[in-house]
């Protein structure tokens, strides 16, 4: 490729790349602009970034639904993993009947719009005395993810080759042992991959929490939205909660990177 | 005292019978050897002893006692599998360790029989590298190395040599003939090597499509196999067969018309279309006569044998096995003949006709095989 012939190619790819981030790009400049700031013209392109009052004022106000969120999303993915491992596991080198038709069955849960069970979910909360309570959004968030999770970790138990699994029984484990010190140690990167997954839904959810929260348990997409009124839309808090709410999957997403590169591969070349 | 009794053992996947009423005796401390034909239920069979496959019918007996219901966690059994089957995620020595560390020994003995495993394995030097930074026959050590740390009732192995290049599978089978006779431990071992089931077992069960032919020595089987398939399996080439019909006087006319009279055989034992089956290295050949003429089609020379593959008129393709034979080539002529007391005759059920020999003779017979 000539010189001239890349530097077009760069151009095009900044340029297109741009595209994508604007929208980002200018929230990230909001978080740090007052109100009259933001509407100004001509506007106003680099903000004073040590100008921290939305901020301050978010999370003063909002803090404890950071909280919630925080311990929504480590819940659901915890007890998400919990049950899905293990289930996976037995689904993958259990012989019983009916084995296939129950993890199609399984899966077959997932193709059901969430919102579809937002109205029963909410009479049975409601009846159970759970409503706006952080428990019923880690079942709901649990629940939810489990079909998909089931399916992806028994895609990682598969790769796991039959032998080893019969090694470690004929060496003295019962399935517990097997899953314990065999098995998860294996599937470690798809353990990363999965809960990584579950862990975007649960933080991200909104659609669900406005159904089920209103004061204890709200978690933080629900107060982003509220910023947006009828009678005004606050810009500035809205960036600046938008800037907290993405951060979180991208730390988690670069921890798991490694595992989760090796996972998404695994299978594709031996070894 | 009673090593591994199968008792009217079957097996199906869903509809398909694979293993098919089996009857099966194992003296404590034997070496045993399945064979058979690629699908004929060799590991199947192997893993039912295990458990790893449940039974559908019948009984499996380990030490006298009835393990038929039991998990393979139980069986105090040890397995050496032939992708070794090693935890890619631990070190040589907990590998090793791992069944002693289940069944939570102390920690004195786990060492002491670990170092023990190691040296006898030569394998000190690796034990804290990975699986996967092992060459395919350390990694086949480390798989026995586990295996033997536990005093298992008994081995089993499902074709542990097959992944090993020649040389080191020769030397793996003197290793572990050698492990055999310092553990005196019962194996049971499958592979499809004609060398190795022969060198190495006590008595092998030949199988076929799910049943057993024949389970004897190997010198046994080599001499006396009980049908056709038997005796066209086990040796290498194979034995070559010829048809037949019962003649007068006791003879046996074979298809180019050939008269033959096999020592021991009645007339009464005979059937039409029979089988007369005769070993590649028992056919005695020569430049100048024989019951057979015949053209070498195939020369093929391994230096300590040259096999001669000829086309007979009347019979067809025969291999001959000429031991350091250096003087007959590919497209020469050449006689055979049949050495009548080497002759198998198999009847149309394809059942041999056993040679009912006087003592006389039986002692020529012995005397000839142990030459
Ligand atoms: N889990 C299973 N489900 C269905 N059929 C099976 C299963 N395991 C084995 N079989 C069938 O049982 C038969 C015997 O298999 P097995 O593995 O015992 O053969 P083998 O004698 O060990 O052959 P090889 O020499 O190729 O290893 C085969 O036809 C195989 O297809
Ligand atoms: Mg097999």
């Amino acid at each position: 490729m000539t010189k001239s012939n890349n530097r077009l190619a760069v151009i095009a790819a900044l340029f297109i790349t741009l595209i994508f981030t604007a929208p980002i790009i200018w929230m990230v400049l909001a978080a740090f602009k007052n109100i009259s700031d933001i509407y100004a013209i001509p506007p106003v392109w680099i903000p004073d970034f040590s100008y921290l009052d939305n901020f301050v004022l978010l999370l003063s106000e909002n803090w404890q639904y950071l909280l919630n969120s925080v311990i929504v999303t480590l819940g659901a993915t915890a007890v998400c993993m919990a049950f899905a491992l293990p289930a996976a596991f037995g689904l993958v080198n259990y012989r019983f009947k009916g084995r296939n038709f129950l993890a199609d069955w399984i899966l077959s849960t997932r193709m059901m719009p969430p919102i579809a069970a937002a109205v029963p979910l909410f009479m049975v909360f409601n009846t159970a005395g759970m409503l706006d309570t952080i428990g019923s959004l880690i079942i709901v968030y649990a629940g939810f993810n489990l079909p998909f999770a089931i399916w992806v970790s028994m895609s990682f138990f598969r790769n796991i080759p039959k032998e080893i699994i019969e090694a470690a029984r004929i060496e003295g484990c019962t399935w517990g042992q097997t899953f314990r010190t065999v098995a998860l140690p294996l599937a470690k990167s798809g353990i990363a991959t999965v809960s990584t997954f579950v862990f975007i839904f649960a933080w991200n959810e909104l659609l669900l929490a406005l159904f089920l929260t209103s004061r204890e348990a709200k978690t933080f997409p629900v107060v982003i939205s509220s910023f947006s009124t009828v009678t005004k839309t606050y810009w500035e808090l809205i960036s600046a909660a938008t800037i907290i709410q993405i951060l979180p999957p991208i730390i988690f997403t670069l921890l798991m990177q490694k595992h989760i590169v090796s996972g998404l591969t695994m299978g594709a070349v031996k070894n | 005292m009673g090593g591994i009794v199968l008792e009217n053992v079957c097996k199906s996947f869903g509809e398909v019978s694979i293993i098919k009423d089996i009857n099966l005796e194992i003296q404590d401390g034997e070496f045993v050897v399945f064979v058979g034909p690629s699908g004929c239920g060799k590991s199947t069979l192997l893993r039912m002893i295990t458990g790893l496959e449940e039974v559908s019918s019948g009984r499996v007996f380990i030490k006298g006692q009835d393990m038929t219901d039991e998990k393979p966690s139980s069986r105090s059994l040890a397995m050496v599998f032939q992708s070794y089957a090693l935890f890619p995620h631990i070190s040589v020595r907990d590998n090793i360790s791992f069944g002693l560390r289940i069944s939570k020994a102390p920690k004195e003995l786990i060492e002491e029989k670990v170092s023990y495993a190691a040296k006898t394995l030569g394998l000190e030097k690796l034990l804290d590298r990975k699986p996967r930074e092992l060459s395919g026959g350390q990694q086949q050590r480390v798989a026995i190395g586990r295996a033997i740390v536990r005093d298992p009732t008994a081995f089993m192995f499902d074709e542990p040599l097959s992944n090993l290049d020649a040389a080191l599978r020769v030397q793996m089978r003197v290793e572990l003939i050698r492990l055999h006779d310092s553990l005196k431990t019962t194996m049971v071992y499958v592979t499809h090597d004609q060398v190795e089931a022969m060198t190495m077992a006590n008595r092998i069960v030949v199988l076929q499509a799910g049943r057993i032919e024949q389970f004897d020595t190997p010198v046994e089987l080599y001499d006396r196999p009980v049908n056709k398939f038997v005796a066209g399996f086990i040796g290498s080439p194979k034995m070559n067969f010829v048809s037949a019909q019962p003649a007068a006087d006791n003879q046996i006319r074979l298809v180019d018309g050939t008269l033959i009279s096999v020592p021991g055989i009645a007339h009464e034992d005979m059937t039409s279309n029979m089988t007369v089956g005769i070993r590649p290295e028992h056919l005695e050949y020569s430049h100048e006569q024989g019951d057979w003429c015949g053209t070498i089609v195939v020369e093929e020379q391994l230096g300590s044998d040259a096999f001669l593959i000829v086309e007979i008129p009347g019979v067809g393709s025969v291999t001959v096995r000429a031991v350091g034979e250096r003087n007959y080539h590919g497209g020469e002529t050449i006689y055979l003949t049949l050495p009548r007391h080497r002759c198998h005759v198999f009847d149309n059920h394809d059942n041999r006709i056993s040679p009912n020999l006087s003592t006389q003779c039986t002692g020529t017979v012995t005397a000839l095989h142990s030459a």
